[in-house]
């Protein structure tokens, strides 16, 4: 029997629960699209198409979920484009009022949901898991929250766990890691561009787009929020655990974004220092990648032994982050002297150097 | 390009060639067995499915099968039996070198580095390929000159140029090269797609013999050339098109133009006409003149 010790827990905060957790997920997930189109912007000039590239990736998802918006409200689409500056999608039919809203719902919020939940699938099937739920219905706040994180908590575990023993000499798990990088590269509803026309790579501007649609018609949100609140209620009448396993997918779906953004700043920072090295100095760090890994798993290979995969990984990001110091340590600063000035004699006799 | 090639009065404004990624339709035709090469090896020799390759024969029948139904897709798609032929060819070469060297035996280890050598001779090739092109923008004419063996040239005045065509694909886009096709006004440049459907029935010969072939066809015009005859992938797309743009109307007479070269021949039919009139007038003067004098 379900323990109502505290009704206004139960009827009015239990149900924020999940929904505050994954707005909290959502919002780092923000912070780090944010951070990650500031290091675009300043490899822009040197690596253009490589951000293009992770514009069109953009632009792209966010055009799908505009259509696909218009799909689900039954207008119809008239105009589909899309190029590397800007996507277009035109509805057949104008429709007001709610589907509009819907409409736009998906254009704003889609983008930030529609690559990582692409790349949950390959991840049910590399796992091979079926991620663990909690499996009762809860009834107050505190409870929801432990709920909530059990749940990401044990895809967590299994996703990581994959990340570390990934094989990069399996076809599905480097494809994985591709996927992974390339949309990770393009999870963010706005484009990065120009210096000149910088104004549009904010975070403030996909939030104020966001904010706009709430408050552009209030009534939509709250009318979710209150169906929000029915689906809670008969899943703890029923005893079931739906209500926190909806929000927990997209949980999930956020800390997926959140590690492929990870992996795209390493990326975007390691191509931003090579950037520094002169010559063709700078390709060493990436022949390195390859060239450790590879040997890693063929010494492994020969001599077998346990965590193979992880240390051969370990060992290709300590080795390329060794020669990358390296090579900028002494690649770079042309003007460093042989022998230290410091503590040398100078020829009026003072001894110091200035 | 040779400066005795040059006309008179002719500068060269730019020399270009095909970016790098442009021949990008010809190269996924290598990446496809560089991946098919790697995939086949995992395979045979690593997956969980490695056990299911026990004889040999399975493995180069699984690898050629997969090579000439990629063929067929890829054919039909391009409207090209060339692409399956090639494949075909490969597939074929391959089992002829395994029978005649003995390496049947070890299929799992050739079989992946004969693709993937295959498919890097085949990126030599489209890289040389690509390097045949040459495309030289003067201030009066675009030389296109191309070709391994048979070297092919094409010249276009900008004065015959009737339309410009250009596409950017998702590539080009990213990098920055396209393609510009000028039209002549022979119609050089231009194109047809046709789609034709067919039915047909044959009837068991000792009833009727009858054989009935239904068909249609379908044309459209649409701006197309060979890569020596077009300005295939060039980089950067935007700043050369522009230029040709500018060329071709610094070559062209616009309305404007055309009513004041009107004008003024009218202008110089009417000046023409006074001089005569005036001259007639000068003569009847000079004889009105000498009959007095007389």
């Amino acid at each position: 029997m379900l323990d109502l010790s505290s009704p206004i827990d139960t009827l009015i905060f239990a149900p924020l629960a999940p929904i505050l957790g994954v707005l909290l997920f959502w919002f780092i997930q923000i912070l780090f699209i944010e951070s990650q189109k500031y290091l675009l912007s300043k490899i822009w000039d040197k690596h253009q198409p490589l951000c293009r590239f992770t514009n069109l990736i953009g632009i792209l998802f966010q055009t799908i979920c505009h259509a696909l918006g218009y799909t689900v409200t039954r207008s119809g689409i008239s105009t589909f484009y899309i190029s590397v500056d800007y996507g277009r999608v035109e509805p057949k039919k104008e429709k007001k009022g709610m589907f509009e809203w819907i409409s736009n719902a998906f254009l704003f919020i889609g983008p930030f949901f529609i690559p990582p939940g692409i790349l949950l699938i390959p991840i049910l099937l590399l796992t091979k898991k079926t991620f663990e739920t909690a499996p009762d219905a809860y009834n107050t706040f505190s409870q929801g929250m432990i709920h909530f994180g059990e749940n990401l908590f044990s895809f967590s575990k299994s996703f990581f766990e994959f990340l570390f023993t990934i094989d990069l000499l399996h076809p599905g798990h480097l494809g994985f890691l591709l996927l992974l990088i390339f949309l990770g590269m393009g999870i963010r509803p706005s484009y990065i561009a120009e210096e000149k026309r910088r104004e549009k790579i904010s975070m403030i501007y996909d939030l104020k787009n966001i904010k706009n649609l709430v408050l552009q018609k209030p009534l939509y949100p709250i009318i979710l929020l209150l169906l929000s609140y029915i689906i809670f209620y008969i899943s703890l009448i029923l005893e079931q655990n739906w209500y926190t396993t909806v929000f927990s997918i997209l949980g999930w779906l956020s800390i997926t974004a959140i590690v492929a953004l990870l992996i795209g700043h390493m990326l975007v920072l390691l191509i931003k220092t090579t950037d520094k090295i002169p010559g063709i100095w700078k390709l060493l760090p990436y022949i390195t990648i390859i060239v450790s890994y590879i040997t890693a798993r063929i010494i492994f290979y020969l001599h077998p032994m346990d965590y193979s995969n992880t240390i051969s990984l370990l060992t290709t990001i300590c080795s390329t982050s060794l020669i990358t110091m390296f090579l900028i340590k002494h690649k770079t600063n042309k003007f460093k002297t042989d022998t230290d000035i410091k503590g040398r004699m100078v020829e009026d006799g003072t001894g110091r150097t200035s | 390009m040779e400066q005795e090639e040059l006309l008179k009065n002719e500068e060269v404004e730019k020399v270009l060639s095909p970016h790098p990624l442009s021949f990008m339709k010809l190269q996924s035709l290598c990446i496809f067995l560089i991946v098919w090469g790697a995939l086949i090896g995992w395979f045979v020799n690593f997956s969980e499915y490695k056990n299911l390759f026990v004889n040999d024969w399975i493995t180069t029948m699984t690898w050629g099968l997969g090579l000439l139904l990629f063929g067929i897709a890829a054919s039909l798609i391009a409207i090209q039996w060339s692409i399956f032929l090639l494949y075909l060819t490969t597939f074929v070469l391959g089992i002829l070198l395994m029978l005649w060297q003995g390496w049947i035996e070890n299929s799992e280890i050739f079989i992946p580095f004969y693709t993937v050598g295959v498919s890097v001779i085949g990126f030599l090739l489209v890289e040389w390929y690509r390097r045949s092109h040459k495309y030289i923008i003067s201030n009066l004419r675009i030389i296109f000159k191309g070709g391994i063996f048979t070297k092919r040239e094409r010249t276009l005045r900008y004065d015959k140029i009737t339309d410009i065509d250009g596409k950017q694909g998702i590539l080009g886009q990213i990098f920055g090269f396209g393609t510009i096709i000028p039209i002549s006004q022979s119609g050089f440049g231009l194109g047809s797609d046709k789609t034709f459907a067919a039915a047909g029935i044959e009837v068991a010969p000792k009833k009727i013999g009858f054989l009935g072939l239904f068909g249609g066809g379908k044309e459209v015009q649409t701006p197309r050339a060979r890569s020596y005859y077009e300005l295939h992938g060039v980089h950067p797309y935007k700043e050369v098109r522009a230029l040709i743009e500018n060329l071709v109307q610094g070559s062209v007479i616009t309305p404007y133009q055309q009513e004041q070269v009107t004008y003024q021949k009218e202008q110089v039919d009417l000046q023409k006409q006074m001089r005569d009139l005036l001259k007639k007038q000068m003569e009847l003067k000079e004889e009105e003149n000498e009959e007095e004098k007389n």
